[in-house]
């Protein structure tokens, strides 16, 4: 059981990072903490994706004129270059909405914005 | 290969363009934006019903991008449910649009109404590819195409509870990617492919080799879906959302968008799940719970409204519960009204919605307790109201009774005479909150209290074809119902 | 006449008054009377028209068609039989007299324009639910109808009425999701809900009886069925009089028809009976027979009075459907029609006194009926037959029923109809005797100038009023003579073909 643990580091690291991604996201009242944690989320599942397509003694991607070698599998890597641009994208975008409720509010912690309305 | 053959990818093409173009024609030639926006949905919709009579004829159709195959490529498919899908929600946008030009003059600022139109058409173009996808990650890039499109259109009115409600959604929205992503993850790992005719074929056997990646990746799923589709309990961001966006937004929002994630999980459940999924896991009761729940908390809610927008949203959280119920039954009749539901929903709602942008524009008024004796001053807008709140009762002549119908027959053919109690309470919950507003706006003493601005030609139309569409499904739904019937006789 | 000018005149029959509505809403504008005139010829034509299908079911026709399928296996039709033929003409009956005397009495009051049309629209959607063809058909013309009169109930629009038509509303919803579970039980159970296929359920179990609960729900609570009545006591006074007397009179019914079609069409006499199910109709009809009765002595306001005493001539009915013999049933469809016309009398004569004296209080009628003497005499007329006196409707069809709970060797039913005559008396009554026996004011011993002023303020309603009054009066005097009259007769060949299972 713990070898099997140790042996799968890879998929419980990504795990863990995202719990504490999600979490994090959930529950921190700041929301620049907010984004991060979802850019935490996110690269967790891309490195989860990318250590999926690893093979045992596989190379690099490259195919070399004549030779039998195992190759690492390629497209996880290709669909989280997608992926990461897509988490960039909203990371920019929930960004721009917070620099845009800091020029409202004057602060970037959800609680205190609560309370300024609950006042209004 | 045709240029008809190329359709299935056209539609979303089509919208893509109009999107990153309308921002320069708004530049140069204003006025020519917003007929060109509704000439690329007129030209979406043209290519879905060419689309909808080939698969009649010949079956469903398959379309590889770029000519490769799957698992290498990616693939669109278009059979007679993912058609329906895409009228409704081709025509409705477009219908939404026509009112929106008008609405958005009083709404949005005027240097960003042509940004609106791009994320409008991205918004429609994402959803229509959602329909059409049958690979998961093209899957996961429309979906968040379709969120940063959804939570743009609510906060590009700028003031302070649309940016905040914007941002709610948008966390939990990418809360509900990252869940999908992983059990994308967790799928691609037991299996190697991502596409869902591939992924049907091989689940059955992978089933029996990793059952707990599987359930992972359902239970996954369902969250995932579930926050973007408002299931309860995960619906959290929506009334904020619904309420504070400009009118045409929350029409969409709430009549589309929602929706189309209901549909992308069923699409899942059904056509990517194997049946003996089920036998593991109660996977459709656990869905039909949480649904029965959300129509009873969602009127209870909606009954404590006072804003208008607000109520409307909180009753969605109710309609929507209806069509989950329709997918957790598990069965051909469920479906029917599920589907139908989807399609009675989005007009009724969206109508109901435009009422409510028509009553801020002519009036300002949002509180409910000031819409005393507004039929009279409205009434055009207040019978749209009616009809649109009769529809969501489920009072017959309208389309919500033909819904209701299907799903309290197959609540009886699968032998639980419960669900059909919940489907009934309900609707008299609806019935609480809408009548006294249908009430009080024809028949109160008082004359209405603030001052009315006439109401422009083309919101009017918008409102009176509504109407005529919410009658027309309550009365001559047979067609519909036949296609539909066609359509789900395949999955069982 | 053949079977496609049946249809035709079945369809018009339905369709006019709904197509006049907005013609007369927007005469109303041109002039009072272009709109008034409109009402009365609309429901003219459609009684009219309800009479010329009479050859038709003479011989024991029935007529069905389906219109249109609006979901598979499900079929909007019309039916014309015996039963719905009964119902339909008696309706149109009474909508042309008291749109006759509405004339007059809406002449002092405030939105007209709407009550007219919503009258007409109500009468339209009456007749749909008496030729529906099938409980779907039923159930929408039923609903449209119970949401339409909500504008009549709630037309004075007083803080009163708008709570009393928010009651009627809400119950409607919950008896119209009542009915709507019903119909889709029945459904699922027979694989069709046309009234036409003969028996639907054939067989008893748990799912049927929930069905046949829900449509005593539905339906009863619409026909005022103890414990569903709670909004009928509120919507029926608080309503204008002549929408009262049709609310009284015919709208209930539609509830009491419902029950029915019911228990004949969908479910058999048989399959009740041997169930026993037929008893929880019996227990409920004895229990509102009852309460009606009793709660009628305490109430002051007469329009109250008369209200509770609908809710428990009702009962009268819905004992009939229990028993469900041949004398029965003839009663129960009999005192369709005999409390129809008793109680739209009453209905109306009290409107008139309302209308003339503003008076509603009971305590106040001494000597109106020595000023209005037309008006009393047609109330008191109505009120003897509600006591069951010969040789008036109301005695003929008590002793029917007394006769069909006799055959089924039910005398408990026979004690409870006496016991209910007696009530009835009791309130009845203490209105007439006051009316023409004592002097207005009270017996006041120094009344004598009272007396003369008040002579000369209440005059004798209006000739339009009073005819409408008269001919009611007259109905309930003419049929109730002898069993040979064209109503019994009527009553006699519905219940024969109801209980010969639909055929003659």
């Amino acid at each position: 059981m713990l070898s099997k643990i140790i042996g799968n580091y890879y998929y419980m690291v990504a795990i863990i990072l995202f719990v504490i991604g999600m979490y994090t996201m959930l529950t921190h009242a700041n929301m620049i903490k907010k984004v991060i944690a979802m850019n935490i989320m996110d690269t967790s599942v891309f490195l989860l994706f990318v250590a999926i397509g690893y093979t045992h003694g596989g190379q690099a991607p490259i195919i070399k004129e004549g030779s039998e070698a195992i190759y690492v599998n390629p497209l996880p890597g290709a669909l989280m270059l997608t992926g990461i641009v897509v988490a960039v994208s909203v990371t920019a975008y929930a960004l721009s909405l917070a620099v845009k409720i800091y020029r409202y509010y004057g602060t970037c912690d959800y609680d205190e914005i609560c309370e300024i309305r609950s006042q209004e | 290969m045709g240029f008809a053959d190329h359709f299935p990818a056209l539609i979303v093409v089509v919208l893509f363009i109009a999107a990153f173009v309308s921002p320069l024609l708004f530049r140069w030639v204003e006025k020519a934006t917003a007929p060109f926006v509704i000439a690329a949905l007129v030209a979406a919709l043209i290519m879905t019903t060419a689309l909808l009579v080939r698969v009649q004829q010949s079956g469903p159709v398959l379309y590889h991008m770029g000519g490769w195959a799957p698992p290498w490529g990616i693939e669109f498919k278009a059979d007679l449910l993912r058609i329906f899908i895409l009228l409704i929600v081709i025509s409705v946008s477009l219908w939404i649009f026509i009112y929106a030009v008008r609405d958005l003059k009083h709404e949005l600022k005027k240097e960003v109404t042509g940004w609106y139109y791009t994320l409008f058409a991205l918004l429609v173009g994402s959803m229509t590819g959602m329909a059409l996808t049958n690979d998961l990650f093209n899957l996961f890039v429309l979906m968040e195409i379709c969120a940063i499109a959804a939570c743009a259109i609510i906060s590009i009115k700028e003031d302070r509870e649309c940016l905040e409600a914007s941002f709610k959604y948008l966390i939990l929205s990418a809360m509900g990617t990252g869940c999908f992503l992983l059990g994308v993850a967790m799928l691609y790992m037991a299996t190697g492919y991502l596409n869902y005719s591939l992924l049907q074929l091989e689940l059955v056997e992978t089933l029996t080799l990793y059952p707990r990646n599987i359930f992972a990746a359902a239970a996954l799923f369902i969250v995932a879906f579930g926050t973007k589709a408002a299931l309860f309990p995960l619906h959290v961001w929506l009334p904020d959302a619904h309420a504070s966006a400009p009118s045409p937004s929350s029409a969409m929002l709430s009549g589309l968008v929602i929706k189309i994630y209901a549909f992308a999980l069923f699409l899942i459940f059904y056509q990517v799940f194997p049946r003996e999924l089920l036998d593991l896991i109660p996977l459709n009761e656990i869905i039909l719970w949480l649904a029965s729940l959300g129509t009873m908390f969602g009127s209870i809610y909606a009954m404590l409204q006072t804003d208008l927008k607000k109520m409307l949203a909180y009753s969605s959280i109710g309609q929507i519960g209806y069509i989950f119920m329709g997918i957790g039954f598990d069965h051909n009749l469920a479906l029917i009204g599920g589907f139908y539901h989807i399609m009675v929903h989005a007009v009724t709602k969206a109508m109901l919605f435009m009422v409510a942008g028509v009553i801020i524009y002519s009036t300002g008024v949002r509180q409910i307790k000031d819409l005393a004796g507004i039929g009279r001053v409205l009434p055009l807008t207040m019978l749209a109201f009616t009809i649109g709140s009769a529809s969501m009762i489920g009072i017959p002549g309208t389309g919500g009774l033909i819904s209701k119908w299907y799903l309290s027959l197959s609540a009886l053919e699968i032998g639980r005479p419960f669900f059909v109690l919940i489907i009934l309470a309900s609707s008299l919950l609806n019935a609480i909150y809408y009548m006294p507003i249908v009430i009080s706006a024809f028949m109160h003493q008082e004359d209405f209290q603030f001052k009315v601005k006439p109401v422009p030609f083309f919101m009017q139309a918008a409102l009176v074809v509504g109407m005529f569409f919410i009658v027309i499904f309550g009365i001559f739904s047979k067609p519909v119902v036949t296609l539909l019937e066609q359509a789900v006789i395949s999955l069982f | 006449m053949d079977n496609t000018t049946v249809i035709t005149v079945l369809i018009l029959i339905v369709v006019l008054p709904i197509i006049i509505t907005p013609i007369i809403f927007y005469s109303s504008r041109v002039s009072e009377k272009l709109r008034n005139g409109l009402a009365v010829v609309t429901t003219a034509i459609t009684f009219l028209l309800t009479l010329s299908l009479y050859p038709t079911i003479a011989r024991g026709g029935v007529v069905q068609h389906t219109l249109f399928e609006i979901l598979p296996n499900l079929e909007i039709s019309l039916r014309l039989d015996v039963l719905s033929f009964c119902l339909a003409v008696l309706s149109s009956f009474i909508w042309f007299l008291c749109t006759v005397y509405s004339i007059d009495y809406m002449a002092k009051e405030h939105a007209t324009s709407r009550y007219y049309p919503v009258l007409i629209f109500t009468l339209g959607s009456c007749q749909g639910i008496f030729f529906a063809g099938d409980l779907f058909s039923l159930f929408v013309f039923f609903e449209l109808m119970s949401l339409i009169a909500y504008i009549l109930v709630i037309h004075e629009e007083t803080e009163e009425a708008l709570k009393a038509g928010y009651k009627y509303l809400v119950m409607t919803i919950i008896g119209g999701l009542a009915l709507f579970f019903g119909i889709i039980i029945i459904f699922e159970l027979g694989g069709t809900v046309s009234l036409g296929a003969g028996e639907i359920i054939q067989e008893s179990s748990l799912l049927a009886l929930l069905a046949f609960i829900c449509f005593l729900i539905g339906f009863g609570m619409k026909a005022g069925m103890f414990p569903l009545h709670v909004w009928l006591p509120d919507a029926h006074p608080v309503a204008p009089s002549p929408a009262s007397a049709l609310l009284s009179g015919i709208m209930l019914k539609t509830g009491a028809y419902g029950l029915m079609r019911v228990i004949f069409d969908v479910f058999s006499p048989e399959l009740l009976q041997s169930s026993g199910w037929d008893k929880i109709l019996g227990a409920l009809a004895v229990i509102t027979i009852l309460l009606g009765s009793a709660v009628a002595l305490t109430q002051i306001d007469i329009k109250r009075r008369l209200a509770y005493s609908s809710i428990s001539q009702l009962g009268y009915v819905l004992l009939g459907l229990s028993v469900l013999n041949n004398n029965a049933v003839i009663g129960a469809v009999f005192h369709i029609f005999s409390h129809a016309f008793m109680k739209s009398t009453l209905f109306l004569a009290a409107g008139s006194i309302i209308y003339m004296t503003g008076k509603r209080r009971i305590d106040e009628f001494q000597g109106i009926g020595r000023q209005m003497p037309v008006t009393m005499g047609c109330f008191s007329i109505a009120a003897l037959a509600m006591i069951g006196i010969p040789p008036l409707n109301g005695f003929l069809s008590k002793w029917t029923l007394a006769l069909g709970c006799l055959d089924a060797q039910m005398p408990f039913y026979v004690l409870v109809l006496l016991i209910s005559s007696l009530l009835n008396a009791l309130y009845y009554l203490p209105i007439m005797i006051p009316a023409f026996f004592e002097l207005p004011g009270g017996s006041n011993p120094s009344g004598h100038n009272n007396h003369h002023d008040i002579k000369l303020k209440i005059k004798e309603a209006s000739p339009r009023m009073l005819s409408a009054m008269i001919i009611l009066a007259l109905c309930t005097f003419f049929f109730g003579l002898t069993p040979n009259n064209i109503v019994y007769a009527l009553s006699r060949l519905a219940a024969a073909f109801l209980l010969l299972g639909g055929t003659l």
